[in-house]
């Protein structure tokens, strides 16, 4: 599901380091955001707004942290709703919602031992290409040069 | 792209997978969750009715009582229901109402009682609110209009009594929507017919106090609560109309007529 890859150049202490910062945002962002799904892809949209005009590694890596957030948002977003739609309307929990809760836990701790992995790695300089995310990311992110 | 595409795929598959393998699961059980709505449920039904039987007063004469436990234990009986489920309560209240708690707490007004002309209108108000019992839809009422939360919160002590005397309210002068209104006529309609009772005179009694739908409407709270009388019976006359066989009486002349006259005289 992670495969590391070469990237077309080197990148500095600095990108490494910013590069590192965007998979870190959405790790908080994760942990402040479980109950609203919204504040993790807000919170990785602000980062990589903030980074829009940075180096190619950098808005690489940006991009990556900010497509994978986004799945999370559909996935969080329906279990959060249908927890409200449990506490406040006849909606009542069944064997299906359990099911779905779990599920989207498997998911969201996959996508955070993930996360953890390529921010160390992304630190340290390596490139860390996610299973479709990183494809995703080739597609719409291309260097300026 | 194409690997991409496939990727993508691979991803919801993963997911839905999941999802699918994991509901092959009793989660249900597992979790022990109809045991603690079930627990939830019972008591608040305890606390409602400690709330009536404190307020008013329950019949204790045995020629009310025996009747109308003969007629619910009849239709329970002819549509498998588990009669101890159903408390029934009557009270000595001339409001023309009938009603349920949570926990299956059946509460019957003599009021009502003495406005039926006969135990096939008395049945058909039974077993339209048993229906409302079967079908949850009290526990989903009461979820929609105060909260889960908050329901719970009752149970543990930390509601006040303030919103007790609201969810019974709740539940004694307001309807269903209409949509569960009608799902519970149909059901006694069904129920009637499994008990061989003739759902007619349900039909019968509601077009014939349907006038008093307009009224101020101070005793009339089950029509009154239960809107649009004249459009139910019609409906309830349409569906049960292939299916009407045989009916048989639950109460002997004497027995309806002591109901009767016991239910007025405690008035």
């Amino acid at each position: 599901m992670i495969q590391i890859k070469h990237f077309s150049y080197s990148p500095g202490e600095h990108e490494t380091e910013a590069a590192s910062g965007s998979y870190l945002m959405s790790l908080i962002a994760i942990i402040v955001g479980l109950p609203l799904p919204i504040i993790n892809l807000l919170a990785t949209l602000i980062f990589y707004l903030g980074n829009k005009k940075s180096t190619y590694f950098v808005r690489w890596h940006c991009t990556q942290a900010l497509l994978s957030q986004l799945t999370m948002l559909f996935i969080n977003s329906y279990g959060f709703w249908w927890t409200i739609s449990i506490m406040f309307t006849e909606e009542s929990i069944t064997g299906k919602y359990i099911a779905y809760m779990i599920a989207a836990i498997i998911f969201i701790l996959t996508e955070f031992i993930a996360t953890i992995y390529t921010a160390i790695q992304t630190r340290k300089g390596i490139h860390v290409e996610w299973w479709f995310y990183g494809s995703l990311t080739n597609l719409i992110c291309k260097s300026k040069s | 792209m194409k690997r991409l595409v496939f990727e993508g795929l691979i991803i919801i598959l993963l997911f839905f997978g999941t999802w699918f393998a994991l509901n092959q699961i009793d989660w249900i059980k597992i979790f022990k969750v109809q045991k603690v709505t079930d627990t939830t449920e019972q008591k608040l039904g305890e606390l409602f009715w400690d709330f009536f039987k404190k307020s008013e007063d329950e019949i204790s004469d045995k020629n009310v009582i025996e009747p109308v436990s003969e007629i619910v234990a009849y239709i329970s009986k002819a549509n498998k229901i588990n009669r101890d489920k159903i408390k029934v309560h009557v009270l000595n209240n001339d409001n023309i109402n009938a009603f349920a708690l949570p926990g299956g707490h059946l509460i019957i007004y003599t009021g009502l009682i003495s406005k039926c002309d006969n135990e096939g209108e008395l049945s058909g108000v039974i077993c339209h609110e048993i229906a409302h019992i079967e079908l949850n839809h009290v526990m989903k009422k009461l979820i929609t209009e105060i909260g889960l939360s908050v329901l719970i919160s009752i149970t543990t002590g930390s509601g006040g009594a303030d919103v007790i005397k609201e969810a019974v309210k709740l539940l004694s002068s307001t309807a269903f929507d209409r949509s569960l209104e009608k799902e519970a006529d149909i059901k006694a309609v069904d129920y009637l017919i499994e008990a061989k009772l003739n759902p007619e005179l349900f039909a019968a009694f509601l077009f014939k106090h349907s006038d008093n739908e307009n009224e101020a409407a101070n005793y009339w709270s089950w029509i009154s609560t239960h809107p649009d009388s004249k459009e139910r019976s019609e409906y309830i006359l349409d569906y049960s109309k292939d299916k009407l066989t045989e009916f048989k009486p639950i109460l002997t002349p004497k027995q309806w007529g002591s109901l009767k006259v016991a239910s007025a005289v405690t008035e």
